[in-house]
């Protein structure tokens, strides 16, 4: 008789397998890899900025500034949080917390190798799509919440931004899933054993690019948050940990859309020799490094420029592409 | 763009809130107060509060004597220290009469003509910075250090210079000087390629200061403005050219000028005066000629009784020292005419209508130095 | 966009104009993320100054007196904008000339402008090459030449 068959341990490997413990396990794996990832890529950032502009960036803590992330988390934590008088309470206080909270959601259904992913949704990324639009609320509050014009201002700009952008990100990503049939992204990725989608359908791929970083709020499209005109847009007001919370939602929804777009267009897990979950990571960072390097080199668009660009010319290619895919995969 | 005109006072005065881009920003060079007042994202009047870094140098040079008064005239406008240094010197020397010798003024435009290229670097990079791109700030500023350490050479200070003297200059330029400006002008000819490429035809630059902020010829005439924010509306006025003083007349350059009135057309007139300025600098070096630095002048000068005007072309535009004498060795009352304070003005008229984003483009633009309004 | 007639060919070429430059714009910086930076990590590594850098003025040490030769004139005193200088100095025999005795600036003022090392007449005083310079108290700005002269025998 199989030893799994006992009464006693049927039950352990029955718990084991079940939801709820991949549910815990999920919950472990998101809980290490958001920090991680934040200290990781604020550094990079740090240091990919200074090499651009001739300068080694910080060298002081570790070797190489290795530790920097770390010491600034403690320094924030140390800050004393200054609520300024007039505000808005609930609201301000809220605000960081519902930023961040989408942020966590974004890990579930991402396929990091063809074994490791917290769930499978059938829903996909619209899982994450529809939690990351919960994030603009937040922005809203904490600018409003403020009571400061500036943050206002950043604040309005952010959700016009936002709702736009939306519209050319799904628009792009309807002709993959046109091709597989499916919402999942574990089959999305499984779907691209052959030849990747991003020869399949670079219009699309550039498309959904520019749309993310601009969901993400990242340069040129930092408007809302635009160092030179509103002093820091809807965080002006926020201080030590509170303010450390909006980093940590924009680099952890940075390291989602570069994630999708691993998963969409670049095939996922595949890669010659190296496991798969190597693979998925390097593709994210090198995605997240194409962005940060975008951030250094382009100036900021203006609030009207960037609907005009949304509007005018991002929507009417995506759906001509659309079109065309339609209509390529009737004949085919 | 709203158009104002059509919405009559009542409702405007329900609609519109004030906006200060305060005294601390990060985008105003200096301590700058504008008052803005907006309807949403738009304009609707601005007015610049000046006075915050008011130090009062035109009072010390009532206490004064003229040599004294020779670190002063660098702190009005520190960015172009060379030149308000000069321009003092040839006030005093053309109101005693000193005859300076040829060495001294050649090097006093070599000198000028350095600052002038550091100070259209900050002016241009800053700019850039104002829409967003902080990296060209950066690498303006590394070019910018060359110059600041070959000025140190002859000098012994980066900012604040004090290196003219009545009658000439305090010493000679070295060999070291001289072949670090040789491997700078290269090296400098080779950047202005990567600057080219990375500002001034990338698209986005491009369409946030094409039509942004467009000064007619007969509004810039009107409210005084000169210097580069002129000549990038039309009008081809420098005081190199037009009232030629010191050692100009012997170098051969050109004044660029572009008709379209707006902030891209400001920015590429900076930067080409900036191959303007490598030009005389290569000029005045093959034709270095040999002598004294520094003519011989009594140790504490004593002016006639009189008074006389001396215009001179600083990094924003055209400066000017009225210095009235009452024969003895303190000044009766110096004038300092600062090209920002004119320039500044001019942002009253155009801004209405504009985007709060084009406000801090526009302001960038026209490169006003605080301190120089204030004095 | 503008009053122009804005064709479908229009367009096109401004989305590939447009592109183009973005590209071209992040090659320039690509290139530059692998040159050498151009700063100097300060405290662990340090410039030299050049040969003519303004630091706080100091008296020269001369090889016949095996010290300075200032005489207490005061002309450096009175050129002084900012009130920087206090001299003082003895005659110790008439006829002789006098010989500065006390040299004392107030550094926290002076503005480096070199009027004092023109106006010398014995070309006793120059700058030095200090840039080091921290003080814990006001007072402290003080610096004695002839001090610091005997000092650095």
């Amino acid at each position: 008789m199989n030893i799994t068959q006992l009464p006693y341990i049927k039950d352990i490997y029955g718990f084991l397998g079940s939801d709820v413990m991949s549910g815990l396990v999920g919950l472990l794996i998101i809980a290490a890899l958001v920090p991680l990832n934040v200290a990781a890529l604020v550094l990079v950032e740090r240091k990919v900025a200074g090499h651009i502009q001739l300068r080694p960036g910080p060298m002081e803590v570790g070797p190489h500034g290795i530790l920097q992330t770390l010491i600034d988390a403690v320094k924030l934590l140390g800050k004393e949080m200054v609520t300024p008088g007039l505000t808005d309470k609930p609201l301000y206080w809220l605000s960081p917390i519902i930023v961040v909270a989408p942020a966590f959601v974004g890990f579930i259904p991402l396929p990091f190798s063809p074994l490791v992913q917290i769930k499978d949704v059938n829903v996909g990324f619209l899982l994450i799509f529809s939690f990351s639009s919960i994030g603009v609320i937040s922005i809203l509050m904490g600018g409003w919440a403020s009571n400061n014009k500036y943050s206002l201002i950043g604040a309005v700009r952010s959700v016009a931004q936002n709702v736009a952008y939306e519209i050319p990100l799904l628009l792009s990503v309807m002709p993959i899933v046109m091709m597989t049939n499916t919402f999942k992204l574990g089959e999305i990725a499984q779907a691209q054993s052959g030849l990747w989608f991003i020869f399949y359908q670079p219009i699309a791929a550039i498309i959904f690019f520019i749309a993310t970083t601009a969901e993400t709020n990242r340069a040129p499209f930092d408007l809302v948050e635009g160092e030179s005109e509103l002093v820091s847009g809807f965080h002006t007001e926020y201080t030590g940990m509170r303010f450390s919370l909006f980093f940590l939602a924009e680099y952890t929804n940075m390291v989602i859309a570069a994630a999708l777009f691993t998963t969409f267009f670049l095939g996922g897990w595949y890669g010659p020799v190296l496991p798969g979950a190597v693979w998925f990571f390097a593709k994210t960072y090198f995605l997240l490094f194409v962005v940060m390097w975008m951030r250094w080199t382009y100036p900021r668009i203006r609030f009207d420029q960037l609907m005009n660009f949304a509007w005018k010319v991002l929507i009417p290619i995506a759906l001509v592409n659309l079109f065309i895919t339609a209509i390529v995969l009737k004949v085919l | 763009m709203l158009n104002i005109k059509t919405i009559d006072d009542a409702t405007i005065n329900q609609r519109v809130y004030q906006l200060n881009l305060g005294p601390q920003h990060p985008s105003t060079h200096g301590v700058m107060h504008l008052l803005l007042t907006l309807d949403g994202e738009v304009v609707v009047k601005i007015e610049p509060i000046i006075g915050y870094s008011h130090r009062g140098h035109e009072k010390m040079a009532e206490n004064r004597i003229y040599e004294q008064y020779l670190p002063n005239p660098a702190r009005m406008d520190y960015l172009s220290g060379m030149i308000f240094n000069h321009g003092y010197c040839m006030a005093v020397e053309k109101l005693c009469g000193i005859e300076v010798p040829r060495r001294a003024e050649y090097i006093r435009v070599i000198t000028s003509e350095l600052n002038r290229i550091a100070s259209h670097f900050i002016g241009t990079m800053d700019y850039a910075m104002g829409l967003g791109a902080i990296t060209p700030f950066l690498w303006g500023w590394d070019d910018r250090e060359n110059i600041l350490d070959l000025l140190e050479m002859i000098s012994g200070s980066r900012l604040t210079y004090s290196y003219g003297r009545f009658g000439g200059v305090r010493n000679d330029i070295t060999k070291e000087f001289y072949d670090g400006t040789r491997k700078f002008i290269d090296r400098l000819r080779s950047r202005f390629w990567d600057y080219e490429n990375l500002i001034n035809q990338n698209v986005i630059f491009i369409k946030r200061s094409k039509e942004v902020g467009v000064i007619s010829k007969e509004d810039a005439l009107a409210f005084g403005v000169t210097g580069p924010t002129l000549r990038g509306s039309g009008v081809k006025y420098d005081v190199r050219k037009n009232e030629p003083y010191s050692a100009y007349p012997e170098f051969k350059f050109e004044i660029p000028t572009r008709k379209e009135g707006d902030c891209l057309a400001r920015y590429q007139v900076r930067m080409a005066e900036l191959e303007q300025s490598v030009n005389i600098i290569e000029q005045a070096l093959d034709h270095l000629p040999p002598g004294p630095v520094r003519a011989k002048v009594p140790r504490f000068v004593t002016p006639p009784e009189g008074d006389c005007y001396v215009t001179f072309e600083s990094a924003r535009g055209a400066a000017g020292f009225y210095i009235v004498s009452d024969g003895t060795r303190v000044p009766y009352r110096i004038k300092v005419r600062a090209p920002s304070f004119s320039n500044l003005f001019v942002l009253t008229k155009i801004c209405p209508g504009h985007f709060l984003a084009d406000i801090v483009a526009i302001f960038g633009s026209i490169d006003v130095t605080v301190p120089e309004i204030d004095r | 966009m503008n009053t122009n007639p804005y064709g479908f060919n229009q367009y096109i070429k401004d989305i590939l104009v447009g592109g183009k430059s973005l590209v071209v714009g992040l090659w320039i910086t690509l290139k530059r993320l692998f040159t050498r930076i151009v700063t100097v990590q300060y405290p662990r590594q340090k410039l030299t100054m050049t040969a003519n850098f303004r630091g706080h003025i100091e008296a020269i040490r001369f090889d016949d007196t095996k010290s300075h030769h200032c005489v207490a004139c005061g002309l450096c005193a009175r050129t002084c904008p900012s009130h920087v200088i206090k001299v003082q100095g003895e005659k110790t025999r008439a006829g002789d000339k006098k010989v500065g005795t006390r040299y004392y600036i107030d550094f926290s003022k002076c503005s480096l402008c070199g009027l004092c090392v023109d106006v010398c007449p014995e070309q006793t005083i120059t700058f030095s090459k200090e840039y080091e310079l921290v003080y814990y108290s006001r007072w402290d700005t003080v610096i004695d030449l002839m001090g610091r002269l005997e000092g650095s025998r």
